[in-house]
């Protein structure tokens, strides 16, 4: 029996990650299974320790972004991600994945809608991530750079006291340095209270490995051929792994 | 029985509207962009609305707004256009498969229309023209102009 842990990697139509997202996964020792939403039964998630939500447009982001993946997921196998959370499962959302994440009310809160500039930016940021217990940022440092690709990242919340209580209070686990994007608060990332659900707009998954970056001379903090992407992904292996072997 | 509702966003400020076009206007209205359902239903209204609310509106970005009155004012000229009927309009199967789904949902969608609103503000006036031959593809799309509002 395989005794690495299980990620199930949602597809949706219009979903374009999920090939790199798999490979991220594979590569800091997860066992993936990329399964189309039409094939989704709440049966799948049995023995899975990670559901992953990966970026793209799914449905075309008709309506918004992430409006009709949530409708249909919800439809499909209703409150079983909630269910899956409860129960010590682990969810990450990454751009797309991150807006359906807010639309099914498993994150505190919010909605990401078009960016301050009103076009898609597609560039590097610098994040600085303000939850260091985090399970998927414990292997990361204070500061690093990720790539964005989005038109609707920008996080805004009914009032921007709401937003600017998340980053207080540490359910805003990762912040961009700049201004970005026009998100209040400059939030980047969310997680909700059990800090095992967490959505980001970056793309961790483009950036495995150092040789990733667009400057080609670049080091970067971390040690090794990795770049922060890897980590991002390892510190939640790290984290499930010995979550496992505690129960 | 036929509804209108129309959504418009809270945290999206008006844009310059050259950004819209293949060639910049000499003095640039700015714009605002609304989406508008027209829907036919047969069925308990109040279930069309709360469907409307869970599927069509975010409840922290955006508005929602019922009726045939604009739900913006102080405009010089608003566009509406949408895909033309018997054209394949993806969102609205995407809309109209999940209602399906439902199991009891309390009316029957009979007909929804959705239309693209483009609020134009200052500029010299009605350049309706460049803007319907900029944004409206003869081909797929059915579009109409609204006089201004002020």
């Amino acid at each position: 029996m395989e005794d690495r842990p299980c990620a199930l990697l949602l597809k949706f139509p219009g979903t374009n990650c999920d090939a790199e997202t798999a490979r991220a996964l594979e590569a800091v020792g997860f066992v993936t299974e990329v399964l189309p939403v039409s094939a989704l039964k709440p049966e799948k998630l049995v023995g899975v320790s990670l559901v992953v939500l990966s970026g793209g447009f799914s449905y075309g982001d008709y309506v918004m972004s992430g409006r009709i993946a949530s409708l249909v997921t919800e439809q499909k196998i209703g409150a079983t991600l909630q269910d899956f959370r409860d129960n010590g499962g682990y969810l990450l959302g990454i751009c797309n994945g991150f807006q359906i994440l807010t639309q099914l009310d498993l994150l505190p809160s919010g909605s990401l809608v078009e960016n301050a500039s009103g076009r898609f930016q597609c560039q590097w940021v610098k994040l600085r991530k303000l939850a260091p217990d985090s399970p998927f940022l414990a292997q990361l440092p204070e500061e690093f750079e990720l790539p964005i690709a989005h038109a609707e990242g920008r996080l805004v919340t009914k009032t921007p006291e709401e937003a600017e209580a998340y980053v207080k209070g540490g359910a805003a686990a990762l912040v961009y340095a700049d201004d970005v994007n026009g998100s209040f608060g400059r939030i980047a990332g969310l997680q909700d209270e059990s800090g095992r659900v967490f959505g980001l707009m970056p793309h961790p998954e483009r950036f495995l490995r150092k040789r990733d970056h667009y400057d080609p001379d670049w080091t970067g903090p971390e040690e090794g051929e990795w770049g922060s992407g890897y980590w991002l992904f390892r510190s939640l292996y790290q984290a499930i792994v010995e979550a496992d072997s505690d129960s | 029985m036929r509804e209108i509702y129309e959504i418009s966003d809270r945290f999206i400020e008006a844009g310059d509207a050259n950004g819209l076009l293949y060639e910049p206007l000499a003095e640039a209205p700015t714009y605002r962009r609304t989406r508008r359902y027209e829907i036919e239903f047969e069925g308990d209204k109040a279930a069309l609305e709360a469907f409307v609310r869970k599927t069509l509106l975010d409840e922290i970005s955006q508005e929602l707004h019922s009726g045939e009155e604009p739900a913006l004012d102080g405009f010089s000229f608003a566009l509406d256009y949408g895909m033309k009927p018997g054209a394949l309009d993806l969102e609205k199967e995407a809309i109209l498969n999940y209602h399906r789904g439902i199991p009891e949902p309390g009316f029957e969608l009979k007909e929804l229309r959705i239309r693209q609103r483009i609020y134009l503000f200052g500029g010299k006036g009605d350049e309706s023209d460049r803007f319907v031959r900029d944004l409206c593809n003869a081909a797929i799309h059915q579009w109409n102009v609204l006089p201004g509002h002020v």
